[in-house]
């Protein structure tokens, strides 16, 4: 083995020990945030973490489950759900940060060409509010504003960012404000564009109703429900 | 991976699938499924009532809020929940009880390390590092297990086994490089 080799050898060494180290848990608080902070540049050492973390998985049937305090679960909710009436689904406030200025304004736009478009549902013998989603999500690379016009079954995108690179596709999904579970819509067009409706899903998309989207494999999620992390949500609000 | 629950593995990603969009109710499920467990890692590693309902809160706002990151392609569900249960512990614990000792950085390889080259994984008949364990020496392979399962620190470990602390870590990391080796044979 020449010199320069054996010192990658160590270097590799090195790397699978620190990453050892960092599951197991044994390293001091500045060495476990530093390890942090190298997984979130180095995605060979996050891979290393991400195999000792499957490898030492076969330990946890150690953990005995415990009985838990009753009062804990309410506790919980509270925390995250106090503030908001129930049916809201709570992941909204987080979500808090973007309703930023040029977020507002971009939506204020969007709002008025669906009111000047003529966005009222038909045969209902009056207008109806325009029901518009600002999505976005901490670190996202897409930002996504959606708006329903009930007249022709059609969610409209206005994409704020998204940058297309063909080995994934964006699913979309409704979660219905009676919080039961989640369903496909479809997918995004990853150049924005409409999205055609399924007319029974039309009445489920009100006010409350949260949209959401994941990032899945092309022609999107094979299992019916989400696979791939959720990058951008929000809620569908009367304007 | 060999999974012991392929049914309830499915479940969960269902719940986690529907938690990362917000579902309240799926929410709830999974708390009444998983909490007893993540609880149980809470107890084990942080040894104080208190502090681990407090850190059990703190997973579960935790799990609400990174769902929408946990993608069923590539872990286990309840693997997941685990290691942010166990994350979130020891990281209490190393706060509470900052190491101020100066580990020595020196690491030298002088056991054979794993070869660069295989870079395989072969792990379709589970529990394999309970076999890999086996091969290292009963007490080096029982303090890689309380590493994980108590969450030890270096300074516990190396009291537990009197020896020094510096000794303690080339210990641990030879033992995780054999365990390496051993897995990716």
């Amino acid at each position: 083995m020449s010199p320069s080799s054996q010192t990658r050898h160590d270097e590799s060494g090195r790397d699978i020990a620190l990453a050892g180290e960092y599951v197991l848990g044994v390293l001091p608080f500045a060495e476990r945030r530093a390890a942090e902070d190298r997984m979130l540049s180095d995605s060979d050492f996050a891979a290393l973490v991400a195999h000792w973390q499957a490898d030492f998985a076969e330990l946890n049937p150690s953990y005995a489950p415990e009985p838990v305090p009753a009062r804990l679960a309410r506790v919980i909710e509270a925390r995250l759900f106090g503030d908001a009436p129930s049916r809201t689904p709570g992941l909204w406030g987080s979500l808090v940060f973007w309703r930023g200025l040029s977020v507002a304004a971009i939506v204020a736009a969007v709002g008025l060409a669906g009111l000047s478009s003529g966005l009222f549902p038909s045969g209902t013998g009056g207008p109806a509010a325009p029901l518009v989603a600002q999505l976005s999500g901490p670190d996202s690379p897409i930002g996504l504003i959606a708006t329903l016009d009930p007249g022709s079954d059609t969610l409209n995108f206005v994409p704020a960012a998204f940058v297309p690179d063909g080995e994934k596709s964006l699913e979309l999904w409704l979660v219905p404000s009676d919080g039961s579970a989640a369903i496909s819509m479809g997918l995004v067009p990853p150049d924005g564009g409409a999205v055609k409706i399924d007319k029974r899903l039309v009445s489920q998309l009100d006010d409350g109703a949260l949209l959401a989207v994941s990032l899945e494999p092309p022609g999107g999620s094979p299992t019916g429900v989400a696979t791939g992390p959720v990058l951008v949500s929000g809620k569908l609000l009367a304007k | 991976m060999a999974m012991a629950n392929t049914d309830t593995n499915d479940d969960y990603n269902m719940l986690l699938s529907r938690v990362a969009l917000g579902d309240r109710k799926a929410f709830s499920q999974l708390y009444k499924s998983t909490s007893p467990k993540l609880f149980g890692v809470c107890l084990r590693i942080l040894r104080d009532r208190a502090q681990a309902e407090d850190a059990l809160q703190e997973i579960y706002v935790k799990i609400w809020r990174r769902a929408g990151g946990f993608a069923t392609d590539r872990a286990s569900p309840m693997a997941w929940l685990v290691t942010i249960a166990r994350n979130h512990s020891i990281d209490v614990v190393r706060a509470r009880r900052p190491a101020t000792v100066d580990i020595d950085e020196e690491f030298s390889l002088a056991d054979p390390g794993p070869n660069p080259e295989s870079h395989a994984l072969n792990r379709s008949d589970g529990r394999q590092i309970e076999n890999c364990l086996g091969e290292l020496e009963a007490d080096r392979a029982q303090a890689v297990v309380a590493a994980y399962v108590e969450g030890s620190s270096y300074h516990e470990l190396a009291e537990k086994y009197a020896v020094p602390l510096n000794t303690m870590r080339t210990w641990l990391r030879r033992s995780l490089l054999k365990l390496k080796e051993c897995m990716e044979r």
